[in-house]
């Protein structure tokens, strides 16, 4: 859902809100003179149900760079976890004068019920299996700048698909850029239909999608999300659908290797590959904080015009 | 016991009964709560006491029983109360409904069963039967005084809202009372699968949700009717809302099993696309399956496999099924939009046969009295206008569920009239103006 004030997944998204959104990142990136004013008097509060570093740093860094004053709402020691209704607590947030809200939490679709009694903006930093926006939008970022134009480029995602809110949202994003998305896993975690949400190729053979490859992702192994009922080992799953030297041998010369982090060194991808001039880790954390002062700019921008009205 | 009713005859309906195989414009006379005779023209010995009700434009067919509501008592009066349910059961077309037993506490022992027995009466009109519940607090392991609770008046078993967890509590409990006619009543969802929230499919997967599949049911399913097999109990599915749990009905009912299964007017007419943005309100368990699912769903009922029609009545508070989708409670308020959906979805079905589902069929499953207007039966009738346009407003239930999944449809049937033992609990002008009592009732139909 992407009404302006809300950036809770990119399921409906259009390519000229994507392709915005990194144009504006990419101009923060290289310097906007009043960036440090743009949220000047914004609050805006990151409730973070579910641990995160590198998003909660990533958002908060990203307001402090727009002028914005950050706070962490801490959900586990608020009147939440004393019965307070959910309703309850987004209108004491709202009455507290937040102007945007960032969201994580365990469960899909929390953010869109959050949006049912938040009237100002709010920012999915992470729901569930389902979307995590900003990731898709940073990763879109990163093939951006790679490649310039994505038309025709090829991406492969391979991992634990099923339960990834990155594999959703960064394949729709690069989809949407005229990407061709290929998602690599054991049937058990591709999508159950092809293609894939609707656009994407399913494989199971990671190996013969490398050498077509312009880029590929690999997703961290989420244990928190699934239990052995219905993941396979750890080993298991990275020993066809991880990356090593062998596998990068199959690569193109000019492919990259991206991943969410954080990195479970030696699993999904081996330790050494990840200083390989390949990897674009970094570069995605780097962008990370441009793609969310795009974004913060956007959403609350859009909650002051319907605060206006 | 009960006052007495005053003798009635309805005058001038199309009368359509299964099992007199009658589809005519027929009088009904009613004396003393039973059916005395359905006569062709005026009774030849006419009762000058008798009141006439003109029933003309209405179908009158015996009194559609449902086998599966949740009535909430005792426990959650804020999501319904037996006055409130048994009145939106009337209000339904319903004269009957079978009460299951996953309430606040469960009905899972003879004084339960007896004391809502007692309440339903004490309230009167619509006939309440308990069904009780197969194992202790339907923790699903130890089996609950099932002897005790069907000499009090249980009419089936079932831990409905649940599966019975251990085949060990479920297959001895079955032969506890093999020798007894209460049948069993499934609600198949492997417990293994517990914190789905819809059904497992390409919604569920772009949602990014956990979902239920097809299998949870139907292995389910195929295990109870082992059961039933082995034991030779009657046995009933309820809710069937996978292709394969049919499949395994099928299969069952070729090897002799003495085995039914219900539809509910959501499983035929809603799909999980439904859940597209995260819309809690469509939670239900079974979940909202694919439209492949629904389409075999559908053709089970025009072939007769499933051959009986329930509401899977599941009222809650408005805040209960807010959401995300873990917090919002499953089911829908369903006794005032079942007659009018299922009409509405198998129109090409003889009436007959949808009478049948509502009434014929779930009253033998049952064992209890009513299901046809064959003389010396109870004087239950539903009372029907089968070209009567509205559209379905939550606000205007009589139950205090108010999540439907049929919210501003527009359906062609509406139930006109509601008779128990005689009595009428409930009828509408065809404005749809509810009108209660016999003088309001006599001018309601005339009108």
């Amino acid at each position: 859902m992407t009404a302006d004030r809300l950036l809770l997944d990119l399921d409906d998204a259009q390519r000229p809100l994507i392709e915005a959104l990194i144009k504006r990142a990419l101009e923060f990136k290289r310097g906007v003179a009043d960036a440090s004013v743009r949220l000047k008097g914004k609050i805006v509060v990151g409730m973070f149900f579910e641990a995160s570093t590198r998003t909660a740093t990533s958002f908060a860094q990203a307001t402090h760079k727009l002028g914005g004053t950050w706070h962490d709402f801490h959900p586990e020691s608020s009147s939440l976890g004393k019965g307070e209704t959910l309703e309850d607590t987004m209108r004491t947030i709202q009455a507290i004068g937040a102007d945007a809200l960032v969201v994580r939490h365990s469960e899909s679709g929390f953010p869109h019920a959050l949006a049912r009694h938040f009237s100002a903006a709010i920012l999915n930093a992470g729901d569930g299996w389902h979307a995590h926006p900003t990731q898709g939008l940073l990763d879109a970022m990163t093939l951006v700048e790679e490649f310039g134009t994505l038309d025709g480029r090829r991406l492969v995602i391979s991992g634990d698909i099923r339960h990834s809110r990155v594999a959703r949202s960064s394949a729709r994003a690069a989809h949407l850029l005229g990407a061709h998305v290929t998602l690599c896993a054991p049937p058990l975690l591709l999508p159950p239909t092809s293609p894939g949400w609707g656009f994407a190729e399913l494989s199971t053979d990671l190996d013969a999608c490398l050498p077509r490859a312009d880029a590929v992702m690999l997703l961290r192994i989420q244990k928190e999300r699934a239990d052995g009922a219905e993941l396979p080992p750890a080993e298991d799953l990275m020993e066809g659908y991880g990356i090593d030297d062998a596998r990068v041998g199959r690569m193109a010369p000019q492919a990259i290797i991206m991943h969410p982090g954080p990195v479970n060194r030696g699993v999904e991808i081996s330790g050494a590959l990840m200083d390989d001039p390949r990897s674009r880790i970094e570069r995605q954390v780097e962008n990370g904080v441009y793609v969310r002062m795009a974004a913060l700019e956007r959403c609350l921008r859009a909650a002051a015009a319907v605060g206006a009205r | 016991m009960k006052n007495r009713v005053p003798n009635r005859d309805f005058v001038g309906a199309r009368v359509i009964d299964p099992t007199l195989g009658l589809d005519a414009i027929r009088t009904i006379a009613v004396r003393n709560g039973v059916i005395a005779a359905i006569i062709d023209g005026a009774p030849a010995e006419p009762d000058l006491d008798a009141e006439r009700v003109d029933c003309a434009g209405m179908v009158l067919c015996p009194g559609f029983i449902d086998p599966h509501v949740h009535l909430r008592h005792p426990g959650d009066p804020q999501k319904e109360t037996l006055e409130s349910g048994l009145a939106a059961a009337a209000a339904g077309g319903f004269t009957a409904v079978a009460a299951m037993p996953n309430t606040r506490p469960p009905i899972d022992r003879a004084s339960a069963v007896s004391q809502l027995i007692r309440a339903a009466e004490a309230i009167g009109g619509v006939r309440c039967y308990p069904i009780g519940s197969v194992t202790i607090a339907r923790a699903g392991d130890s089996m609950a005084a099932l002897r005790g609770m069907a000499k009090a008046g249980a009419v089936a078993f079932s831990d409905d809202g649940a599966t019975t967890a251990s085949l060990k509590a479920l297959y001895h409990a079955a032969r506890l009372i093999a020798d007894l006619p209460q049948p069993f009543l499934s609600h198949c969802d492997d417990p293994a699968f517990e914190g789905a929230l819809m059904n497992e499919g390409a919604i569920s997967d772009l949602l990014g949700v956990a979902g239920a599949p097809n299998l949870a049911e139907a292995a389910i399913a195929a295990r109870d009717l082992l059961v039933a097999r082995v034991t030779g109990k009657r046995w009933h599915l309820c809710h069937v809302s996978a292709r394969e749990t049919i499949d395994v009905l099928r299969w069952a009912r070729s090897t002799g099993v003495d085995a039914s299964g219900e539809a509910t007017p959501h499983h035929v007419r809603c799909t999980d696309d439904q859940l597209l943005g995260f819309d809690a309100s469509m939670r239900v368990n079974p979940p909202l399956r694919s439209a492949t699912d629904v389409r075999a769903l559908k053709a089970a009922v025009v072939d007769g496999t499933i051959d009986i029609f329930a509401s899977d009545h599941a009222p809650h508070a408005p805040d209960d099924k807010e959401p995300p989708l873990s917090h919002a409670c499953v089911g829908f308020s369903g006794l005032e939009t079942a007659v009018a959906a299922m009409f509405d979805t198998f129109r090409d079905l003889p009436i007959a046969t949808l009478v049948a589902n509502f009434s014929t069929n779930v009253a033998r499953l049952l064992g209890v009295e009513g299901g046809t207007l064959a003389p010396g039966s109870p004087a239950d009738i539903t009372g029907l206008h089968l070209e009567r346009q509205w559209t379905v407003d939550p606000a205007a239930f009589l139950s205090k569920g108010r999540a439907t999944a049929f919210s501003g449809q527009a359906f062609d049937v509406k139930p006109a009239m509601s008779v128990v033992g005689g009595a009428i609990v409930y009828a509408v002008d065809r404005s749809g103006r509810p009108l209660q009592g016999p003088n309001a009732a006599r001018r309601a139909v005339k009108a």
